[in-house]
């Protein structure tokens, strides 16, 4: 496969090697997620009281998003953790389609860590619309391991789940990997300590035997707030790191530089022949391509998305964008965004990923959206965790950042709690539309206002969904 | 057993004042007398790296049992404390609440 040849292209080749005949969690290909899968009529969403006065656990919401239903858009069901002060933030399956050839498997149990606390939750999600806590892993168990701060969740080959960790056991650097069996028990340690220093998200491509994390900083430097003290102590990351999968181990560190500070989501096109992919460089508010150069066998990343900062007149210094978020479409055709400080969603079609090509944009929330309330209520926030549809077609999105940042940026965001939205999407004439009527209000929650951050579906997502 | 008594100060911008007053135990920290008072103050990593439990001591003396990662040398230098590994020398009056955490860091661009 040439590097800017498409991924529809890709597909065609089809020469994985997936038996048909067994029964796995998840679909053969991306391209049978989106042609086979059922519309999303349940969201699962991170939601949480850290940094506001609520003295009451963060929970799992169980946000209806089926039309059909009497309780469309609102919170059906939430499940509390056992603890306050988790900072429940991303989370994931215990099995996606990197396992569909794994008979008995079933993508059942979602993995809950709290950021702050390093609890981790297992969630089983047998009933969809009532989900239960059924275990949880006590932070000492994480500390064991040298490790804190659980972000990225995701299911390995065969029932294992790899979690990455920002810091040591002090909260501190260096962070790494933290490796669950089916069993929701600690295996111990995936990679050696001190590979990397700073970690954020990872994502892996079997077929290609690569791996690809991203930094953000150590638990004690973002824990605490944004403080701009850091950025100019070199506390922040601007590195991505390329992994032999196999072998567990850093095969190549690229420096992003100045351009690339804060890598955040790091995405592999779903076709498991690319080796390509995006990431989003939040404070410099950039996105940049990264591809393996055939000939050299080199990761090679390079800034394609540049977002302008904005005078606004209450502010003393342009506003940065913020892109805080990325995914891509199923069929990889399309790149999805947003800008927190701005208030602004895009898309844009990354068919040829080295010329990403604005397809269309939303001005809503943030600082200079067009659209600042709905339904009669403020929105609070830029669109910040987005979740797309497997068939592509609804863009949903929260607003909250993490407790300390938003008490920052957006600090009415405590009082009055996020929003869910939606947009719908046109992937054939590349256009996304606000869905006026959706909107789910976590300012209405029984205990208080909440935040909501990360969403993930039951029969997997856009974020999530890795083939082997 | 050396005993000692703090109050809890919690001024918000939004919030009615409100105090309260704990007595620590020898090697007990802030968080656990609260915590055994049945008074809810915020925390989060429970070791002094998150900064979710930071106060402000006003009068009195505390140490903290490990290196408070959270704060910076300015924060330390203007009496803020990680209430989650700060264990009572004398008595103390602390200012508590999560508006005080949100003293750590300003908006930089604003
Ligand atoms: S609870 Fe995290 S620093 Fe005290």
């Amino acid at each position: 496969m040439s590097d800017t040849e498409s991924p529809s292209e890709a597909s065609a080749h089809e020469h994985h090697e997936h038996h048909h005949d067994v029964e796995g969690p998840g679909y053969a290909t991306p391209q049978a997620a989106v042609e086979q899968s059922e519309r999303e009529k349940v969201a699962y969403v991170m939601s949480l009281y850290v940094g506001t006065d609520v003295d009451a656990p963060d929970f799992l919401a169980v946000v209806d998003v089926d039309p059909e239903s009497d309780t469309y858009a609102e919170v059906i069901d939430r499940v509390e953790m056992p603890n306050v002060g988790d900072e429940l933030h991303h989370f994931g399956w215990n099995a996606c389609s990197s396992s569909c050839h794994v008979e008995g498997l079933e993508r059942r149990h979602l993995i809950v860590p709290g950021n702050r606390s390093s609890r981790l939750h297992v969630v089983d999600t047998k009933n969809r619309e009532n989900p239960e806590m059924v275990k949880t892993i006590e932070p000492e168990e994480v500390h064991d391991h040298d490790l804190s701060a659980p972000h990225t969740v995701h299911c390995i080959p065969d029932g294992e789940i790899l979690v990455s960790m920002l810091g040591d056991a002090d909260g501190d650097l260096p962070g790494g990997f933290l490796e669950l069996n089916d069993d929701f028990e600690v295996v111990g340690r995936w990679d050696a300590p001190g590979d990397i220093e700073k970690n954020y998200d990872f994502w892996y491509q079997p077929r290609q035997n690569v791996m690809v994390s991203s930094e953000w900083a150590a638990p004690k430097v973002y824990q605490p707030g944004f403080d701009m003290a850091d950025v100019e102590a070199g506390n922040y990351g601007h590195q991505l790191h390329f992994w032999d999968w196999e072998n567990r181990e850093v095969v190549q560190t690229v420096d992003l530089g100045e351009e690339g500070m804060i890598p955040l989501e790091v995405r592999f096109l779903h076709t498991p022949e690319s080796t390509h992919g995006f990431v989003n460089a939040a404070l410099s508010s950039n996105i940049f391509h990264f591809w393996e150069d055939r000939e050299s066998g080199e990761y090679r990343a390079e800034k394609v998305v540049d977002f302008e900062a904005r005078e606004h007149p209450d502010w003393d210094m342009p506003v940065p964008a913020l892109p805080t978020d990325i995914l891509l479409s199923m069929d990889d055709r399309y790149l999805f965004g947003g800008n927190w400080l701005h208030g602004e969603l895009y898309m844009y079609d990354v068919s040829d990923p080295k010329n990403p090509r604005r397809a269309d944009t939303l001005s809503v929330g943030g600082l200079f959206g067009d659209v600042q309330e709905l339904g009669g209520r403020d929105i609070v926030g830029g669109p910040q965790m987005i979740q797309l549809s497997l068939d592509g077609e609804r863009l949903y999105w929260t607003t909250s950042l993490y407790s300390t940042w938003d008490n920052t940026f957006f600090p009415e965001e405590a009082e009055k709690g996020s929003v869910m939205l939606k947009a719908d999407v046109n992937p054939r004439k590349g256009t996304m539309t606000l869905d006026e009527e959706f909107m789910v209000d976590f300012g209405e929650m029984p205990n208080g206002p909440a935040r909501a951050h990360e969403m993930r579906w039951p029969d997997g997502d856009c974020t999530s969904d890795v083939w082997q | 057993m050396t005993e000692y008594e703090v109050e809890l100060v919690w001024e918000g911008a939004e919030k009615a004042d409100r105090e309260a007053n704990i007595a620590t135990r020898e090697d007990e920290t802030v968080l656990e007398a609260a915590e055994r008072a049945d008074l809810g103050l915020p925390f989060g990593c429970r070791i002094g790296h998150c900064g979710s439990c930071t106060g402000r001591l006003l009068t009195g003396d505390l140490e903290h049992a490990r290196r408070p990662l959270a704060l910076k040398d300015r924060h330390l230098d203007d009496g803020y404390v990680l209430l989650c590994i700060a264990e009572p020398r004398a008595d103390c009056r602390i200012r508590v609440g999560v508006d005080v955490q949100r003293e750590l860091v300003s908006n930089p661009w604003k």
